[in-house]
């Protein structure tokens, strides 16, 4: 099974660093970006499944990152981590295709299990895509033919 | 404003509503009391000078008359005519004739010898040469005497009358009787002791007074003459009794007496008497009354100003706590999401420390020691503490962060049935008997659902939670009620037989951060919340309570617009 590739956004260097050592000690790969712009760069070189972004950040805010990130990158699950008195931009995050959101100080382990849960529906996700991939690539060219032939 | 100055402006305002009206009414009182005063001082002096020059002229005209009475006599009659007895009884006849007063009539020649006589004594001979009378009348032709006694001891006064012709002198002379004459004086009577009588040149009453003073007496009193011998004198001057009179005095024409005009002072002037004793009554009854209302006005513009500041001050106080809230809010609101970074910082290198800590514990590279153990509780300790440093940051923004209330019409017959329904198990537990006393005719109100029901749980949970605190989990009572206020608002009411509130807390009890909970218990921002909210939506709370007996909540808000309108029309 595919192993989980997660990645941390916020401004806050130290809780990115503790975060990614305690995340690591407990097997998960992660990545980490102090700015918007950090995670869209990563996110050009990296395959990063679930993505944990503070809504408030100085320079590209939250927001804009996430309508960023899913206009590049469908696929990629976004958890919002939010002040609890931003919870209506959690809101609005959520309206814009994030997957969840998390209140600060967030417990590591809400974190670790609403990124699983993310992660799970990513796959869920994938696993759609691939079957429908190889349906179309599994026809054979005869069949392929008949078809075109039979609209005739 | 303070106790005094209320006095000081119950005081401004009664003396200016005593002292304007007061000072106008008796200055009215006075100007009109003295110009009736003059005016009728000036009208019974004018009387009085009236009835002076009338009798004046009255009695003037009496004695010329009889002047001219014995005038005809000389002319008409010659000296031989005069001389014999029977022809001056004739004469004397005839004078009586003309007026009774005539009592004798004799003749005298210029020695003043009594020639002839006609009258009741028996005067033939006697001689006249020394009476001053006599000396008088050849002096000037003519004499009116004072009133004297004479030889006969009786009062009378004479005329005499001097005649010459063809060498030859002769004086008449008539008696004339005093009693006849006194009547005429005497006979005027103004008011009740007006009076009237004639002095001499040296003050000799000639005629009797009313009052007392008898023929030839000395008038006792002092009285002041005319200066000229037609003008009238008027003054007011005490008498030897000592009562006051007012007087008016005048010259006869022809002779050397005073007429004296007077009437006491008090029944001269009794009109006036009855205006001062009017005026008097309505000074007193009006003043009482410029008084009486004074003070009832005063005292009802002093109880309505002093309302309206109590008044304004509430609002106020309000208003400043409002402001003071908005403020506080959105400082708090800032520096707890401020605060939430670091906790979520501390929050992690906790877990890890905790991760660490298992991983070596795993290890068997840490063995289970005392040391260990309380590294351990106290991991636990700062992970409890980071918790409620976070429950506090939520509160103060939930507390920061209160939107705008969407208010629509709330049948609160249905609503607080509904919010009351969601403690109901929780009060049931701590064996709370829950009563609802909503009144059929409260109006809905105007205000937001979901705001409102925050309010109504917080106070539903501050109540239980007192209840608990004294009862335990029996005996808890908590009704919740309401009601249409007379004004039009609601009322809604959430009373507890909980442990009740101290004075002092009471004051402080909608302020941020005040709380009665144990530490860690509460934030104490529950009240400022709610507080918050109901001035959002234009009403307001109140608290009232009693140590120990228990505490009731009041949410005060403004009554449906169409409600209070239909209302109206029923009115």
């Amino acid at each position: 099974m595919e192993q989980m590739k997660m990645m941390l956004v916020d401004d806050e260097e130290r809780f990115l660093s503790t975060t990614q050592k305690l995340l690591s000690r407990k097997g998960y790969d992660v990545l980490t970006a102090s700015s918007g712009t950090d995670a869209l760069e990563i996110l050009r070189t990296h395959n990063i499944h679930v993505v944990i972004l503070d809504v408030k950040m100085p320079g590209m805010d939250g927001i804009e990152t996430l309508n960023a990130i899913k206009r590049n990158y469908p696929l990629v699950e976004v958890i919002m981590l939010t002040g609890h008195g931003t919870i209506d931009s959690a809101v609005e995050g959520l309206k814009f295709g994030a997957t969840d959101y998390l209140t600060k100080p967030t417990d590591v382990q809400d974190l670790i299990e609403k990124a699983e849960e993310a992660f799970g529906k990513r796959q869920v996700l994938e696993e759609k895509i691939r079957v429908a991939q190889s349906r179309t690539v599994g026809k054979s060219a005869r069949e392929i033919l008949r078809e075109t032939g039979g609209q005739r | 404003m303070e106790k005094t100055s209320y006095a000081n402006l119950r005081r401004g305002i009664l003396v200016s509503m005593i002292l304007v009206p007061l000072t106008t009414f008796i200055l009215i009182l006075g100007i009109g009391y003295y110009y009736f005063t003059t005016s009728l001082e000036s009208s019974t002096i004018a009387t009085m000078k009236r009835i002076v020059e009338d009798h004046r002229h009255m009695i003037d005209s009496f004695l010329t008359n009889r002047k001219a009475n014995l005038e005809f006599v000389l002319d008409s009659c010659p000296f031989r005519e005069l001389a014999d007895p029977e022809e001056l009884h004739h004469i004397l006849l005839n004078l009586q004739k003309e007026s009774s007063t005539f009592v004798d009539l004799g003749l005298f020649d210029q020695d003043g010898i009594h020639l002839n006589y006609q009258g009741p004594y028996k005067l033939v001979g006697k001689d006249y040469a020394e009476a001053p009378w006599f000396k008088e009348v050849l002096k000037k032709g003519q004499y009116i005497s004072d009133i004297f006694m004479g030889r006969r001891r009786i009062p009378h006064f004479i005329i005499a009358l001097k005649r010459e012709a063809a060498g030859k002198t002769w004086v008449i002379r008539s008696t004339i009787d005093t009693y006849m004459f006194n009547d005429l004086v005497k006979k005027i009577r103004i008011g009740k002791t007006g009076e009237a009588y004639l002095l001499n040149a040296d003050g000799i009453f000639q005629t009797e007074r009313r009052s007392g003073g008898n023929l030839m007496d000395k008038d006792p009193g002092v009285v002041q003459r005319p200066p000229s011998h037609t003008g009238i004198k008027t003054f007011i001057e005490e008498d030897s009794n000592g009562d006051k009179y007012l007087y008016a005095t005048t010259w006869l024409k022809d002779q050397n007496w005073l007429l004296v005009v007077r009437q006491e002072k008090a029944d001269a002037f009794r009109f006036l008497r009855a205006a001062a004793y009017i005026i008097v009554l309505v000074t007193f009854l009006g003043g009482g009354a410029i008084v009486g209302i004074a003070f009832l006005l005063t005292g009802r513009i002093v109880r309505r100003m002093e309302r309206l500041d109590t008044e304004r001050e509430q609002l106020g106080g309000q208003l400043i706590r409002a402001s003071r809230l908005a403020e506080l809010g959105e400082m708090a609101t800032g520096f707890a999401h401020e605060i939430n970074n670091p906790l979520q910082v501390m929050k992690s290198e906790h877990a890890l420390i905790d991760s660490i800590v298992s991983e070596l514990k795993e290890k068997g590279d840490l063995q289970p020691s005392e040391s260990l153990s309380e590294i351990e509780d106290s991991m636990e300790q700062i992970d409890l503490q980071i918790s409620r440093c976070g429950a506090i940051t939520q509160s103060i923004l939930k507390f920061g962060r209160q939107s705008e209330p969407v208010v629509e019409d709330i049948a609160l017959q249905k609503y607080i049935p509904e919010i009351t329904a969601m403690v109901e198990k929780k009060a049931a537990v701590q064996g709370i008997a829950l009563t609802q006393e909503v009144s059929e005719d409260t109006p809905p109100v105007h205000g937001d659902r979901g705001q409102l029901q925050q309010v109504l749980l917080n106070l539903y949970n501050n109540a239980i939670d007192a209840i608990t605190s004294r009862h335990g989990a029996q005996g808890g009572k908590l009704v919740v009620g309401a009601r249409a206020k007379e004004d039009g608002r609601v009322e809604i009411s959430v009373r507890d037989n909980g442990s009740g509130i101290s004075p002092e807390d009471r004051k402080k009890i909608f302020r941020p951060f005040f709380t009665t909970k144990p530490v860690g218990k509460g934030t104490g921002l529950g009240l400022s919340v709610c507080y918050g909210i109901i001035s959002k939506m234009g009403g307001i709370m109140e608290v009232d309570s009693e140590k120990g007996v228990g505490t009731t909540f009041y949410v005060i808000l403004p009554g449906s617009k169409q409600f209070r309108g239909k209302n109206r029309w029923n009115k």
